[in-house]
């Protein structure tokens, strides 16, 4: 109990220092330094959420971009005024086009659906195992893919939604950022959390014991994708547009990257990485440009994901949670990478 | 629907499918031994391709020294992957080899297209290869003969290697347990690089066929066959390698009548239908048509 | 930990001035930015030669002694990477830049609408080398410049070849779901094609990755009373779409738009299959003569092989137009240059001669309309639409 009880303050305390890092970087930085900052929040819902089935519960799923897909397009049809969706989407489905919400509920309306989707489609496909259930939800990101491609009433096909407002703000991905880790620390302190991690080390033992694997296997896959829905959401309404293309298998490899360089099952590995990945793609742009070797920073990237595979298999973190407030003290004094500090 | 177009639909099933077999014969090989699901695959696919385009355009070899050359070229970057990568990381869980594989896929992706444009290339054949050959009803290209013949040769050659040779033997033993291999006097590591050169070889040889078939060729080329390779694999039976050919040929009916048969405005699911058809199959026989192990599912 | 984020930016930023300072060392360049999707998946092969294009003529202009009396072009190319986030960051990349002439970029009208919004917000012109959505403009506002003509303007040209040159009244028609050119291209061919009393009886379609067509093909032969094929494809399946219906035996006339404007189409099935094949696509570019046997001879010493294909032209073209928008506006302000670019007329380029109607950032250009016969691609007629 006594992790619970200072575990509020404490989130609270970094939850505020966050709010007023954010409140700088808004008066600070240009609008594409604030966008990269979006990303990299995003980034993190993503990857903290994708450890749930993949960290805590042991699931390899690679079907997050699925789930951002329909997020995505769910909250872009709902927010779009009524006006506009007639000039883009004449075909619309009635009970649709009358629709016209606000941001926020949209955001959960499409949250929602994926995690609906993932309910349907995990009792099935969460009997696989390993590999195999990483390959079925890659399959899913190729039928999702499809299915936008040629519902053209409904997606616009491979044009995709355009000019869609630019509704996200840092404080939106800052909010979201903060449901996640919160939701997710909470989960992974409570009893569900440690049912899910019992499933992952022994699945017959947790079986014997009365732990009923495969619902809660299947909630913590919706519960990933709820939040890949969201997060989904809020990347169409930075970027204006969202397309059949817009979440592929490309991006399931960075977000797997950043649950297993960062450690399977630790939130704070996973949100370290994701911001680091990000910030260092972002950067290594400019040093690929000047050398003309376009593609540079994706096969950086992947050598280095290999050499943590074999050096560090369990990833830099592992399952444990470092302390954040003295990671970040820590960081505040001086700029090495969280690299070299684990534990 | 007229019988003439029903039969024409089965013999593009036959001759995709056995393309797919190819492919997924080598990608059966190695999981069957190292229990790894090699996303690399579909890209040495893509290097036979080249290493084929390259013997043919340095000098007017003839076919079989160009197949040579092919193999040779891709049990080499399979033994070089496995030496670099997948050897120090044994051990791991199973994920981490398939990561390591998705990184691997991305390497070689990239790199191809730094090094050879993205442009798509023409591959030309001899003519004779291009010839037609007529049976009855339906005349059939001499590649896709050799397609075919290849698929058939290579399963019964394969089978027999890996069930009555010493070698063969020491495989399979290395796949059935490492330690007691190990104890056999068996040298694991020379056991599974030899699957990793007979795989890649393999798939450098499904790339060879696929620019000869298809007449053209392209840094991403191995991206599709090589996922559909894995979903025919799956169908047979991951490891098994008439399941893999099995399920080629399955996947290629399938996929064909599935664009043949349904109206054409279907046909844009192709993918769709061919990633349903393995999630369907994973639920429904999940050790495959052929499969024996039992691990796919709870 | 953004102190840290901070300190890394700072570094990158300084790096990036580091690198564009040392490349171009005379005072006061004009600076110009391109967007491609140069790796990382199948736009690449459009979008390469495209920057190559942009490219060559930055330098051909330069060494020529640059514009406004003596300032150089300097091109920053970014990679988007085959995504339409990086497309987006940028484009916002750019714009934070500051000091940008006019922004070139992407061949597929997605990649536009993700990038040119922020242009357009930030009033810096875009010009889209090989983008063809005719309502390009209307999503995007008054920065969006076209240089290709718009997809309706070529499936149209072809629907009227087909139907009163060929005679072609019955038509099948091979769409590729998977890009939104060839949609375009199947919608506006469709619309007139019926309207001159003609008759699609097949609509099939395909995605951009098939590499197998032999179910589309054995449909085609089965279905009666076809005359013809038009193909709506990208240049990475147009040699193979010619090969497979060839090698079935069909010798049907096969259109296309000038997604078939590449070497593939003719070197993919070979010179005798490559036959009764006709395309539209920009004028000058298949032919002999005048300004593209120029280009094509400095293509080629640039980079060692001849253009691959009609967006290498268009890139070319891009940075042309964009260029004597500068020169004509007398400044490289943006704004200025946005001017001059919707009053550009008559621009000699090696796609044609550009002019933007008044009130119309999609430009009016002549069609040519190519035939292949037995290997050899030879032009057939201009068709300069009317409005």
């Amino acid at each position: 109990m006594s992790d619970r009880d200072t575990f509020l303050p404490k989130f609270a305390a970094l939850a505020l220092i966050g709010a007023g890092l954010v409140f700088w970087a808004r008066s600070v930085l240009d609008p594409y330094a604030l966008s990269i900052v979006m990303f990299v929040g995003i980034n993190v819902i993503l990857a903290v959420s994708l450890n749930i089935s993949n960290g805590f519960t042991g699931l390899f799923s690679l079907g997050h971009p699925a789930f951002m897909t329909i997020g995505g397009y769910m909250t872009a049809i709902l927010v779009m005024p009524a006006a506009r969706k007639g000039l883009m989407l004449p075909d619309l489905p009635a009970f649709l086009a009358g629709q016209e919400w606000s941001f926020l509920p949209a955001l959960l309306a499409g949250g929602s659906l994926s995690a609906l989707v993932a309910v349907i489609v995990g009792f099935p496909v969460l009997r696989l195992r390993g590999h195999y259930l990483a390959v079925a939800t890659l399959g899913l990101i190729f039928i999702v893919q499809s299915l936008a491609v040629n519902l053209d009433g409904v997606t616009r096909g491979a044009l995709g939604l355009s000019g869609l407002p630019s509704l996200t703000t840092t404080w939106w991905v800052y909010g979201f950022v903060l449901l996640t880790l919160f939701v997710c620390w909470r989960l992974k302190h409570s009893s569900l959390g440690r049912t899910m991690l019992a499933i992952r080390e022994n699945e017959l033992a947790a079986a014997c014991l009365g732990v009923r694997v495969a619902r809660t296997r299947v909630f913590a896959f919706a519960l990933g994708a709820f939040f890949a829905g969201i997060a989904g959401g809020l990347w169409v309404h930075v970027v204006t547009l969202i397309s059949p293309d817009s979440f592929s298998f490309g991006l399931a490899f960075q977000l797997v990257v950043m649950v297993v360089v960062g450690g399977t099952g630790s939130i704070t590995g996973a949100s370290i990485v994701a911001a680091v990945l990000t910030l260092a793609t972002e950067f290594l742009k400019p040093v690929e440009e000047s050398l003309n070797l376009y593609g540079a920073s994706q096969i950086a990237i992947a050598v280095g994901v290999i050499l943590i595979l074999i050096y560090r298999p369990a990833g830099l973190f592992g399952t444990a949670e470092p302390q954040p407030l003295n990671l970040i003290k820590r960081l505040g004094s001086r700029h090495t990478s969280p690299a070299n500090s684990p534990e | 629907m007229t019988l003439p177009y029903l039969i024409d639909q089965l013999v593009n099933g036959l001759i995709l499918g056995s393309m797919y077999a190819l492919v997924a014969i080598g990608f059966s090989m190695i999981y069957g031994i190292v229990r790894l699901i090699n996303f690399a695959h579909g890209d040495i696919l893509t290097i036979g391709a080249f290493a084929g385009l390259a013997a043919f355009a340095s000098a007017d070899l003839p076919f079989p020294v160009v197949i040579l050359i092919v193999l040779v070229a891709g049990a080499v970057v399979g033994m070089v992957i496995e030496r670099t990568t997948f050897r120090p990381m044994r051990g791991s869980p199973q994920v981490t080899g398939f990561i390591a594989s998705l990184a691997v896929s991305i390497i070689l992706e990239n790199l191809a297209i730094m090094i050879l444009s993205a442009q798509p290339r023409t591959f030309r054949i001899p003519a004779y290869l291009n010839a037609l050959v007529d049976f009855g009803p339906v005349s059939i290209r001499v590649i896709d003969l050799m397609i075919v013949v290849l698929a058939i040769v290579l399963v019964i050659a394969l089978t027999s290697f890996v069930r009555f040779t010493k070698v063969g033997i020491a495989m399979r033993a290395t796949a059935e347990n490492y330690d007691v291999a190990r104890l056999m006097g068996i040298n694991i590591n020379r056991m599974i690089m030899l699957a990793f050169a007979i795989g890649s070889a393999l798939a450098a040889v499904a790339g060879l066929m696929w620019g000869s078939k298809y007449g053209q060729i392209s840094p991403l080329m191995g991206v599709l066959p090589g996922l559909k390779a894995f979903v025919a694999a799956v169908i047979g039976g991951v490891g098994s390698i008439s399941g893999a050919v099995l399920g080629g040929y399955i996947l290629g009916l399938a996929e064909v009548l599935f664009v043949g048969l349904l109206p054409p405005a279907l046909s844009g699911y192709r993918n769709a239908f061919v990633f349903g058809a393995l999630i369907l199959v994973l639920l429904v026989l999940p050790n495959g048509l052929l499969g024996r192990n039992t691990e796919t599912r709870a | 930990m953004q102190t840290w984020i901070k300190g890394l930016a700072s570094a990158a930023v300084g790096a990036l001035i580091a690198a564009s300072a040392g490349s171009a060392q005379a005072a006061d360049p004009i600076d110009i930015v391109a967007l491609y999707n140069l790796s990382g998946g199948g736009q690449a092969s459009l979008d390469v030669p495209s920057l190559n294009g942009v490219k060559l003529k930055a330098k051909m202009i330069n060494e020529a002694g640059g514009l406004l009396g003596g300032r150089m072009l300097n091109v920053t190319a970014f990679d988007t990477k085959d995504d339409t986030r990086e497309a987006a960051t940028a484009a916002k990349r750019a714009v934070a830049m500051k000091g940008v002439s006019a922004a070139i970029g992407f061949s597929d009208t997605t990649y536009v609408l993700a990038a040119a919004p922020l242009f357009q917000t930030a009033g810096i012109p875009f010009v889209t080398s090989g983008a063809t959505s005719p309502d390009l403009p209307v999503m995007v506002g008054d920065e969006m410049f076209l240089v290709p003509f718009g997809d309706d303007v070529q499936a149209e040209a072809m629907a009227e070849y087909a139907y009163n040159k060929l005679g072609i009244h019955k038509i099948a028609i091979w769409t590729d779901r998977g890009m939104d050119y060839t949609t375009g291209l199947t919608k506006y061919f469709t619309k007139r094609f019926e309207k001159l009393g003609g008759k699609v009886v097949l609509s099939d379609v395909f995605m951009t990755s098939d590499q197998d067509f032999s179910a589309l093909v054995s449909r085609l032969k089965s279905t009666k009373g076809v005359e013809g094929v038009y193909a709506a494809s990208g240049p990475d399946t147009a040699g193979i779409i010619i090969k497979q219906i060839r090698e079935a035996g069909l010798d049907l006339p096969i259109m296309g738009g000038d997604g078939l404007d590449t070497d593939l189409v003719v070197s993919v099935p070979g010179k005798e299959m490559a036959t009764d094949v006709y395309f539209t696509t920009h004028a000058y570019v298949g032919l002999d003569t005048g300004p593209a046997n120029e280009f094509r001879k400095a293509y080629t010493r640039e980079y060692g092989h001849e253009p691959e294909n009609a967006f290498a032209a268009l890139g070319f073209d891009a940075m042309g137009v964009v260029a004597n928008a500068i020169e004509k506006a007398g400044s490289a302000d943006p704004a200025a240059v946005t001017k001059a670019l919707a009053a550009t007329k008559d621009y000699e380029g090696v796609t044609g001669a550009l002019t933007y109607p008044e009130g119309s950032h999609v430009p009016s250009k002549p069609v040519a309309i190519m035939h292949v016969d037995k290997g050899n691609v030879d032009f057939d007629e201009t068709v300069t639409p009317q409005d």
